[in-house]
């Protein structure tokens, strides 16, 4: 009953899959202006072996970036937290990184990490460090005072009040920066791999593109949006896992 | 010094705070015995908190000391448990593992800790609620696990802050009973604060009354009322009597 109202629910997504076929189908469009569902899946089907070498070197640096971007916002995270000074100089620099136009300093990341994987996944930690940050540094801060005096009239060290309630306090919040990181994760990838490079789906849809392939661009599409849902869905499911008490109240619904 | 005779558990001796260039606690002297109930009875906002985050150690006084025992502890945290009315349980950990929070941080391993506070649970009617997260608790059930932790971190001097203050009078008057009988059970010594005067007569050994700006203690009152407490106290007229001199006091 779950299964079929789960699939009930994605009832827009089928009906815009549909209008797109009927477009084309129907004549509107060309094919070689757009391509119908049909086709991109076909083509999907058909290099499907190419498809999945690239996806799989554009996953990894997705990942490994996002990992590499956790990492360092845990770290800045605690720093900014611990020391109001390190917050205070810091804090504007992190605003200021994010308004910088990728794209156009892009080409100059080339000339810094060369055309290997680290410039890609430099772009990956450059576009997902922040929401990361972000989100943990607001939830380090705002908890209960009380709660922290509470413990520290026990005579907790800060490193117990970090480990027992300032960390476990910021996981929710830390799990909203992490699922947008997420999303801009694969897509960082990708335009790391526009920038130059020999293999990946974003250097595989530049070649599709110049040679007028429609139905490869919009096969790597779905396999990125693919691939970023799945990251996004594995996130839920370990947020899951590791907060066992937030979803009490539903389960006592079930 | 000869004003701390041995059967002084604590002794707050000439404590003078300031904040913001402004005096708010001016000369506050008190004490605690061996298994006594005082309470610190007064307005809200005299500073009834501020003078617990003094004995808690949270901020330092302008002047005056705090003594346990008969030594210096001004300024120290760690040797008094302190209760708010807020019950500040980790909504991540279940009611056992919210009590063995204080024995974690004086360094006991998490099974030790845990084993510990599942030995005290009964005492706190909350056998078989082990188990359960806090927000699967009503709030009077929270408060038991709040005092329970209190108590895990020491049972010898617990300052309890408007424990009571968030909850419906029902659950509240319950509440106080409960209070009463845990800690005949435990044999621990408390400073209550309060702004209820039927409270504080229902509940005290002795009452501190505090009042003005800055805030000092302008009577002591010894209830005699006898032990234990139990809801017909409420209306015999020593009760009464007691109450009406608590008004006067605060009124004037």
């Amino acid at each position: 009953m779950k299964k079929f109202q789960n699939i009930a629910d994605k009832w827009l997504l089928f009906l815009l899959i549909l209008l797109w076929q009927a477009t084309v189908s129907l004549g509107l469009v060309k094919p070689y202006i757009l391509p119908s569902p049909a086709a991109i899946v076909t083509e999907l089907f058909s290099s499907f072996k190419v498809l999945v070498y690239h996806a799989a070197i554009t996953f990894t640096e997705g990942i490994v970036g996002l990992l590499a971007a956790t990492l360092i916002a845990f770290i800045t995270a605690l720093l900014m937290d611990r020391y109001a000074g390190v917050k205070k100089a810091l804090y504007p620099l992190l605003v200021i990184s994010q308004t910088v136009p990728i794209i156009i300093i892009a080409p100059l990341i080339a000339m810094w990490f060369g055309f290997g994987i680290a410039p890609k996944i430099f772009v990956v930690v450059l576009v997902c460090f922040f929401p990361v940050t972000i989100s943990l540094t607001d939830g380090l801060s705002e908890v209960d005072p009380e709660l922290i005096d509470l413990l520290r009239s026990m005579g907790a060290r800060p490193y117990a009040i970090y480990t027992k309630v300032k960390l476990p306090y910021t996981l929710s919040n830390f799990y909203s920066g992490l699922k947008i990181a997420a999303t801009y994760s694969i897509m960082g990838a990708v335009i790391g791999e526009w920038l130059g490079g020999k293999a990946g789906l974003g250097v595989y849809m530049l070649r599709a593109r110049n040679s007028f392939a429609l139905e490869k661009v919009f096969a790597s599409i779905l396999i990125i949006v693919l691939l970023s849902i799945g990251i996004f869905g594995l996130i839920k499911w370990i947020q899951k896992r590791t907060m066992p008490w937030a979803h009490l109240q539903e389960d006592d619904h079930q | 010094m000869n004003s701390c005779p041995p059967s002084n558990l604590l002794t707050v001796d000439a404590l003078s705070k300031d904040y913001k260039g402004q005096p708010i606690l001016e000369d506050i002297h008190l004490e605690l015995h061996k298994e006594e109930f005082v309470t610190l009875l007064g307005p809200s906002g005299c500073g009834k908190s501020t003078l617990f985050n003094l004995i808690a150690g949270l901020i330092p006084p302008r002047s005056g000391r705090i003594l346990i025992k008969g030594e210096d502890i001004t300024g120290q945290t760690g040797r008094v448990s302190y209760m708010h009315q807020k019950d500040l349980l980790l909504p991540w950990r279940d009611v056992t593992g919210n009590g063995a929070v204080p024995l974690e941080i004086r360094g006991s391993s998490r099974e030790e800790a845990r084993k510990v506070v599942q030995e005290a649970l009964e005492i706190f009617g909350l056998e078989g609620h082990g188990h359960k997260y806090p927000s699967q608790l009503s709030g009077g059930m929270r408060q038991r696990v709040s005092l329970l932790r209190t108590t895990m971190f020491s049972k010898e001097i617990m300052l309890l802050d408007e424990p009571f203050g968030g909850l419906d009078a029902m659950t509240r008057f319950a509440m106080q009973q409960y209070l009463l009988t845990v800690l005949k059970k435990i044999k621990g010594s408390v400073i209550f604060i309060t702004h209820d005067i039927e409270e504080a007569i229902f509940l005290s050994d002795r009452i501190y009354v505090m009042k003005g700006a800055p805030a000092h203690i302008v009577d002591e009152v010894r209830v005699t009322l006898k032990k234990p407490r139990s809801p017909e106290i409420l209306s015999l007229p020593e009760f009464h009597a007691l109450r009406e001199h608590i008004l006067k006091q605060l009124e004037e």
